[in-house]
């Protein structure tokens, strides 16, 4: 028994250190190059490793070399078992203001090993509140909106390219 | 008396600090596979002059009037604030502008680079002004083609260019711009545009929908207008449209080319 305790104690003490001495700034690089080809880049970011997370500020996101996003903070947090990405204080680009409401205040991605194939997401902002469902095994994006009062005055033809349920509310599904 | 080397804390501290740099060692590995900078946008940064439309057949007879006698006249002291500076082009070590005195703003001349003007010397070319030089004093003569052109085509005119290309002028009010700059999303309600392909390249933005009795349908665009050029860059991206875009509020002269039945047509914009 106390063996048993001593090996679990071992592989916990090692995963720790793996995580703290991880160059998660250069993961994170690595990262970037693999959103290149699909021509999303990642600009004028602080990088800053936490030991255990890694923080991104005030970073520009830009798609097909179009500035699309303001961020001021993203924490990316890797325990192996529970994963999580914070998405703080995003200001979509005026172009995009004519689809949803440009400010947009959290995002939060999670996936831990409970629930080991599926990702999921809560969003919230001037649109509303939103609870999206990634399915690694069926590959799907399941999205629930729930709108605010704005995106339903201003933003109904964003709207209209969704299906309505019973609750008043709004769902996006995506095969990819 | 126990012996150190026996405790099973050393034992532990050991077995601990092996794991602590195997973890290192592992992390090192795998830093050295990864790579050591991040991707960033790199954008070529091209300056574009301000666009700009310059009567040629003034330019010729003027150019022809520009003789030395009419230098020595200058002597008799004109002010910089009575000379028009209606275009430019060049730069600060070379290039020539198109100048005009405000009493006989027809007659211009082309002044090149070290040339005199009315006693004044053209000693640079920046984007927006001319510097002359008088004695040991420096001028700037700002660009003011607005006001002459807005005089020129108070009507939206029409005319066909040598090469066959249908030119048209319309004036654009600057509250109007600024209003469709507020609220982008009217924009989408009174137009629809999409871009068009040949092969993976964009070759340009096809109008797919213009809203009747919209401000958007008095701009002389039409549905099917393939746009092609916007003040003479071609937009081959979402980006080069945008910058035009992005800069709208600035700019007081926007030239577009179009592709309409098969055949191209220049449409230019006075925004005043």
């Amino acid at each position: 028994m106390v063996k048993i305790a001593k090996l679990f104690g071992y592989t916990l003490f090692f995963i720790l250190a793996l995580m703290y001495f991880t160059p998660k700034v250069a993961l994170y690089y690595f990262a970037e190059m693999q959103l290149k080809p699909m021509s999303v880049i990642i600009n004028d970011e602080k990088v800053i490793d936490n030991g255990f997370s890694l923080s991104i500020k005030d970073s520009t996101i830009t798609f097909k070399a179009i500035e699309s996003a303001k961020i001021q903070t993203i924490d990316l947090v890797f325990f192996g078992l529970y994963n999580k990405v914070k998405i703080e204080g995003v200001t979509l680009a005026s172009t995009a203001a004519s689809l949803v409401p440009t400010k947009v205040q959290s995002i939060e991605l999670s996936y831990h090993i409970f629930n080991p194939f599926n990702v999921s997401a809560i969003a919230v902002g001037d649109f509303g509140e939103a609870q999206a469902q990634v399915s690694i095994l069926d590959k799907a994006l399941q999205v629930d909106l729930q709108p605010s009062k704005l995106m339903n005055k201003e933003y109904r033809a964003t709207l209209k390219n969704l299906k309505k349920t019973k609750d008043g509310g709004y769902e996006y599904a995506k095969n990819f | 008396m126990q012996k150190i080397s026996n405790s099973s804390l050393l034992k532990i501290t050991s077995v601990l600090l092996i794991l602590l740099v195997v973890a290192k060692v592992l992390s090192l590995v795998v830093l050295y596979l990864l790579p050591s900078d991040g991707v960033e946008l790199n954008v070529e940064e091209s300056y574009q002059p301000k666009y700009q439309r310059v009567d040629f057949k003034n330019m010729l007879r003027s150019s022809v009037k520009v003789t030395p006698e009419k230098k020595e006249v200058i002597k008799s002291g004109v002010s910089i604030t009575n000379m028009i500076l209606k275009g430019l082009y060049g730069t600060q070590e070379s290039g020539f502008i198109i100048v005009a005195l405000k009493s006989k703003p027809k007659n211009t001349s082309i002044i090149e680079l070290g040339e005199n003007y009315e006693g004044y010397k053209l000693v640079a070319i920046e984007k927006q002004s001319a510097i002359f030089e008088k004695g040991s004093t420096k001028y700037t003569l700002n660009l003011d083609t607005a006001k002459m052109a807005a005089k020129k085509y108070k009507k939206s005119t029409r005319s066909k260019a040598k090469n066959n290309v249908e030119v048209s002028q319309k004036i654009v009010s600057k509250s109007d711009i600024e209003h469709y700059a507020k609220n982008p999303k009217q924009i989408w309600k009174e137009i629809s545009i999409m871009e068009v392909k040949e092969g993976k390249k964009i070759k340009g933005f096809k109008v797919t929908r213009i809203a009747p009795n919209s401000k958007m349908a008095t701009l002389g665009l039409r549905k099917n207008d393939l746009i092609i050029k916007a003040n003479n860059v071609v937009l081959k991206s979402y980006r080069d449209a945008l910058n035009i875009y992005s800069k709208i509020k600035d700019i007081d002269l926007v030239q577009i080319v179009v592709i309409r039945n098969g055949i191209e047509k220049e449409i230019v914009y006075e925004i005043n």
